[in-house]
C-alpha cells in the first residue's frame, strides 16, 4: 500500500519535472547575444579575460564574481568536520576494549600506494595552483590529495594524520581566504575585491588574488576532507 | 574602520576559522571570543540601523567590486536591517544564557558555541544577501549548524531528531536547488532584483512549478504545515540554548526568505490567498496538537509553529497593516518564545520526566524561573498589558479592514486554545504539589540576567509600544515596496 | 516519429537526469536502512547537479577557458557553453558531501545507540 502510494507520488514528481524540462530546450543558446550581455554569463564571458586575466572563467565565477559563495562553501566543509566531531565525541570508558573496523590490507597495496602517494599529492597541487588556467581548481585539488591520504589510511592500518596540523592548516587557509577578503575592505573597496596586479592572461602569475585565493582554498579543503575520513575511518566500536 | 553590512559574514567566519588556533592558548577564549562577535555585529547592526533610518535609504554592499546582477550584493534595508538587529539581540542574549549552561561543560564546548556562532551567521547572512543562490549556501550552513547541535546531547534521543530533520531539510534543500536551476533556466541571472524585474517573461506554467517548488522548499524552514515535522523533535531533544535559537533565529529566517520570494521575486495570483490557508492549516492543526502534548518542550514547539501559521497569515493578507502586524508579531515571538525556552530548559532539567505533570509545585522551588515562564505565557497568549497583545490587536484589525471575518472567529477560537494549555502549566507550576524539595539545577547568574532582560522588553513594549513601532512600520514599508527595491540595487550596474 | 538529434540528445540527459532524482526519491522514501536513506539523498542531489550542468550546454559550445586553443574556436564563430551552472554545481557538490558526512556520522551514533541502523526498529521518537 505505502508503496503504490510512493510510486503515485514519484509518477507526478517525474511527469511535473517533465512537462517543466520540456520548456527548456536542450543545447538552446540562453546567453542572448554576448554582445549585449543581457544576461550575467554573457557579461563574465566577454569580461573575465581583460578585466581578471584569468583564463579559466568558471574560477573567476568561483572566486571573484561570486566569492562570497565560496566563502560560505568553505564553511560549509568547515561547519562538518566540526559537526562530525561533535556528534561522535564520546567519552572513553574504563576498560573498553576498542577494535578497529579496517582490515589488513595486502602488502600489494601497501608497497603500490607508497609509490603513488606522492605522485597523487603532486597532482593535488599542481591542479590547484593551475586553477586559473586550466579545468580544476582548489576543491578539485583538495580533493584529489584527500584520496592521496585515503590511500594511505586503507593501506596502513596505523597511519595517522596528526590532528593538530589540520587544524593549523584548516585555520590558517581559512584565515588567508577571509583575511584577503577583509584586506580588500580595509584599503576603502569592497570585501573579496582584487587588488593585486591582474598581470598577463595565462601566465601562472596572473588574476591578482584569485590563484592565492584557491591555494588557500586547496589545502583548507584537502585538511578538512582528510579531516573528515580520518574521522570516520577511526570510528572504534566495542567488541 | 567604516562598518558596513559583509561584518556580518566576514567577522564571524574569521573568527570561527581562528577559534580552534585560540583554543591552543586558552580554553576559556573559545568561550568568549563568539560572543564578543556577537556583541560586536550587535553594535554594528544598530549603527547600521540608526544610519538607515536616518537617510531612508537602504545600504547595498557590493561584494568583490562588481555591481549586481554581475557580483553578490547584501541589503541592509529599514526590513533586512530590523530582521538582523533583532536576531544579533537575541543570539547574544542566547550567548549569555548558555555561558555557563551547565549542560554544556559536558561536551566538547570549543564545538558548542562556533556552531552556534555559525548557526548565527548562516541566519543573518539569509535575511542579508540580494541573490537567491547564496541564500541557498547560507541555508544550507545554518542547516549543517543546526543539525549538529540538535544531536548535540549524548544521553537524548538527539541523533535521531537530528537525523530526521536532516532528511527533512535535505530535501528541503533539494527542491529549492531545483527551483534555482529551473528559475535560471528561465531568467539567466541570480540576483534577486533582477529575477523580479524578468519573472513577468517566464510562461505561467512554469512559473508555477517554480513557485511551488520556492515555498515547499522554504516552506520546510519556516515550518509550514506539513513540513514541521522535524521541528517537535528538533526542538525538544536539543539543548535549551538551542532550541531558543530555532524560534528566534532559524525560523525567522525560514519566514523571510518564504516572504521575500512571495512579495519581493514573484508575481503570482493567488499566492497571497495560499500563504493565509496554509498560515491557517498549520496554525490550527499546530495548536491543536499542542492542546495534547504532555512533554513541555514538545508543546512549546507545537505553539511555536501555530505562531508562525499566524504570522503567514498576516503576510498573506498582505495590506501594509496585516505587514506592520506579521513583523511585530515575529518581533514578539522571537522575544517572547526565548524567554518561554530559556525558563522551560530549566523547569525540564529540574523534572526527570520532561512531563508536564511531573512540574507540579516547582513555582515554589524555582520561583524566578516559574515567574518568568508565567510572564511569558501571559505575554504569548496576548494578555494586556503585555507586547505579544498590540501584535494580535493589530494582526485582528488588519483582518477586519480586509473583510476576513472567517479568519477573525479562526483566530480567536485558536487563541482560547493557546490560552487553555499554557494555564493549564501554570496551573500546575503553581497550583499543584511539589513531590519534593530538591532543586537539581539551579539558573545560572547569565541566564537570569538574559531572562531578566527579554522580560523587562516584553513589559516596556507592552506599555509603550512605540518604542519599537516606528521600526517596524519603516520595515513594512519597505518590504511592500518590491519598485523600490528593485532599483536601489540595480541602480548600481551603471556605476 | 523523426527525432533529431536535440531531441535524443534531451531525452538521453534530461531522461537520465530526472531518472536520479526518482530513483533517489525512492530509495528515501521506501528503504529501511539509514545507509541506504543517506544514499538516496546523495542520488537525488547527483540527479539535480546533471540537471543543471544540461541546463547550462549549448549546442557546439567549448568548455568555458580561454586556453590559446580555446581563443582560437571562439573566433572562429564558436560558442563556449554557459559557465554559471558549472561553478554553481560545484558549490552545490560540496554542499552536498558536508551534508552527506553529517548524515552518515548520525547513521554512526544511531547505530552505537540502538544497535541497528534500520529506521522501522529506531522508534523513540514519533515519526
Amino acid at each position: 500500500m505505502k508503496k503504490l502510494l510512493v510510486l503515485l507520488l514519484l509518477a507526478v514528481v517525474g511527469y511535473s519535472l517533465i512537462t517543466a524540462m520540456m520548456g527548456v530546450k536542450f543545447g538552446e543558446n540562453r546567453l542572448g547575444d554576448p554582445q549585449d550581455e543581457k544576461t550575467v554569463s554573457a557579461y563574465y564571458l566577454n569580461n573575465t579575460t581583460q578585466k581578471l586575466s584569468v583564463s579559466n572563467v568558471i574560477t573567476a565565477i568561483v572566486v571573484n564574481y561570486r566569492g562570497l559563495d565560496t566563502l560560505g562553501e568553505v564553511s560549509v566543509l568547515f561547519l562538518a568536520s566540526l559537526g562530525l566531531g561533535s556528534i561522535l565525541y564520546r567519552k572513553h570508558k574504563e576498560g573498553e576494549e576498542e577494535v578497529a573496523i579496517l582490515k589488513p590490507s595486502s602488502q600489494l597495496l601497501q608497497a603500490g600506494s607508497k609509490l603513488i602517494f606522492p605522485a597523487i599529492l603532486m597532482l593535488g597541487a599542481y591542479v590547484f595552483i593551475h586553477g586559473h588556467l586550466t579545468p580544476g581548481g582548489g576543491f578539485q585539488g583538495g580533493a584529489i590529495i584527500a584520496t592521496g591520504f585515503l590511500l594511505m589510511m586503507m593501506a596502513y592500518q596505523d597511519y595517522r594524520v596528526s590532528h593538530s596540523v589540520l587544524v593549523w592548516v584548516e585555520s590558517l587557509a581559512g584565515i588567508t581566504f577571509a583575511g584577503i577578503g577583509m584586506w580588500g575592505l580595509l584599503l576603502g573597496n569592497t570585501f573579496l575585491e582584487n587588488f593585486l596586479p591582474i598581470g598577463t592572461l595565462n601566465n601562472l602569475f596572473s588574476g591578482g588574488i584569485i590563484p592565492i585565493i584557491y591555494i588557500a582554498v586547496g589545502f583548507k579543503v584537502a585538511a578538512e576532507l582528510t579531516g573528515v575520513l580520518d574521522t570516520l575511518l577511526n570510528i572504534k566500536d566495542k567488541h | 574602520m567604516v562598518v558596513s553590512p559583509v561584518h556580518f559574514i566576514a567577522v564571524p567566519l574569521l573568527a570561527a576559522f581562528l577559534i580552534p588556533l585560540l583554543a591552543k592558548v586558552s580554553k576559556e577564549l573559545v568561550r568568549i571570543v563568539p560572543g564578543l562577535v556577537i556583541g560586536y555585529l550587535s553594535v554594528v547592526s544598530v549603527i547600521l540601523m540608526t544610519q538607515v533610518v536616518n537617510t531612508g535609504q537602504p545600504i547595498i554592499e557590493v561584494i568583490g567590486g562588481w555591481s549586481p546582477p554581475f557580483g553578490i550584493n547584501l541589503v541592509f534595508s529599514a526590513f533586512t536591517g530590523f530582521l538582523v538587529s533583532l536576531m544579533t539581540f537575541m543570539a547574544f542574549l542566547i550567548w549569555i544564557y548558555s555561558y555557563r549552561f551547565k549542560k554544556i561543560d559536558d561536551a566538547p564546548a570549543q564545538k558548542y558555541f562556533i556552531l552556534f556562532m555559525m548557526l548565527v551567521t548562516g541566519s543573518t547572512g539569509i535575511v542579508l544577501t540580494g541573490d537567491i543562490f547564496n541564500l541557498f549556501v547560507f541555508m544550507e550552513i545554518t542547516a549543517i549548524a543546526a543539525y549538529s547541535l540538535t544531536a548535540f546531547y549524548r544521553d537524548r534521543d538527539g541523533a535521531e531528531a537530528a537525523f530526521k530533520y536532516l532528511l527533512i531539510g535535505s530535501f528541503a534543500s533539494a527542491l529549492m536547488l531545483l527551483a534555482i536551476v529551473l528559475l535560471y533556466s528561465q531568467v539567466g541571472t541570480l540576483n534577486m532584483a533582477e529575477i523580479a524585474q524578468r519573472i513577468h517573461t517566464v510562461p505561467q506554467g512554469m512559473k508555477i512549478t517554480i513557485f511551488t517548488l520556492f515555498v515547499v522548499g522554504l516552506g520546510i524552514e519556516a515550518e509550514m504545515f506539513p513540513l514541521n515535522g522535524w521541528a517537535p523533535d528538533a526542538y525538544s531533544q536539543s539543548p535549551g540554548p538551542v532550541g531558543v535559537a530555532f524560534a528566534a533565529l532559524v525560523v525567522k529566517a525560514g519566514v523571510y526568505s518564504l516572504v521575500r520570494v512571495v512579495f519581493t521575486m514573484f508575481d503570482i495570483h493567488g499566492a497571497y490567498e495560499f500563504l493565509i490557508i496554509m498560515g491557517a492549516i498549520t496554525m490550527v492543526i499546530a495548536e491543536i496538537s499542542a492542546l495534547k502534548q504532555t512533554n513541555l518542550k514538545r508543546m512549546l514547539a507545537y505553539s511555536s509553529i501555530g505562531q508562525m501559521g499566524f504570522v503567514l497569515i498576516a503576510f498573506g493578507i498582505g495590506t501594509n497593516a496585516a505587514v506592520f502586524g506579521a513583523l511585530f508579531l515575529m518581533f514578539n515571538h522571537a522575544v517572547i518564545k526565548g524567554l518561554l525556552f530559556m525558563s522551560g530548559s530549566y523547569l525540564v532539567y529540574n523534572t526527570p520526566s520532561k512531563e508536564i505533570k511531573d512540574m507540579a509545585g516547582i513555582g515554589k522551588k524555582l520561583p524566578m524561573v516559574s515567574f518568568f515562564f508565567a510572564l511569558g505565557a501571559l505575554a504569548i497568549v496576548g494578555l494586556p498589558p503585555f507586547s505579544g497583545f498590540w501584535s494580535k490587536l493589530y494582526i485582528l484589525m488588519a483582518a477586519a479592514d480586509a473583510s476576513f471575518y472567517y479568519l477573525m472567529g479562526t483566530i480567536l477560537i485558536v487563541s482560547i486554545i493557546e490560552i487553555v494549555y499554557y494555564f493549564r502549566v501554570m496551573g500546575r507550576l503553581y497550583f499543584g504539589k511539589p513531590q519534593n524539595d530538591v532543586v537539581l539545577q539551579k539558573p545560572t547568574l547569565g541566564g537570569i540576567f538574559a531572562m531578566g532582560v527579554l522580560a523587562t522588553v516584553i513589559i516596556v513594549i507592552g506599555i509603550h509600544p512605540d518604542f519599537v513601532t516606528g521600526f517596524i512600520q519603516s520595515a513594512a514599508d519597505t518590504l511592500l515596496d518590491k519598485a523600490g527595491y528593485i532599483n536601489n540595487v540595480l541602480q548600481l550596474t551603471n556605476l | 516519429m523523426d527525432l533529431d538529434y536535440n531531441q535524443i540528445m534531451s531525452i538521453g540527459v534530461y531522461g537520465s537526469a530526472i531518472g536520479l532524482i526518482l530513483i533517489g526519491l525512492y530509495a528515501v522514501l521506501i528503504k529501511k536502512h539509514l545507509t541506504k536513506i543517506v544514499i538516496g539523498l546523495s542520488i537525488i542531489d547527483a540527479g539535480i547537479h546533471l540537471l543543471f550542468i544540461a541546463i547550462g550546454y549549448i549546442k557546439g559550445g567549448t568548455a568555458p577557458i580561454f586556453s590559446p586553443a580555446g581563443e582560437k574556436i571562439v573566433a572562429n564563430g564558436g560558442v563556449m557553453v554557459d559557465p554559471v551552472p558549472q561553478a554553481l554545481v560545484l558549490t552545490a557538490i560540496v554542499i552536498g558531501f558536508a551534508v552527506t558526512a553529517v548524515a552518515l556520522s548520525l547513521v554512526i551514533r544511531l547505530y552505537r545507540h540502538h544497535q541497528t541502523a534500520r529506521i522501522d526498529q529506531i522508534k523513540s521518537l514519533k515519526w
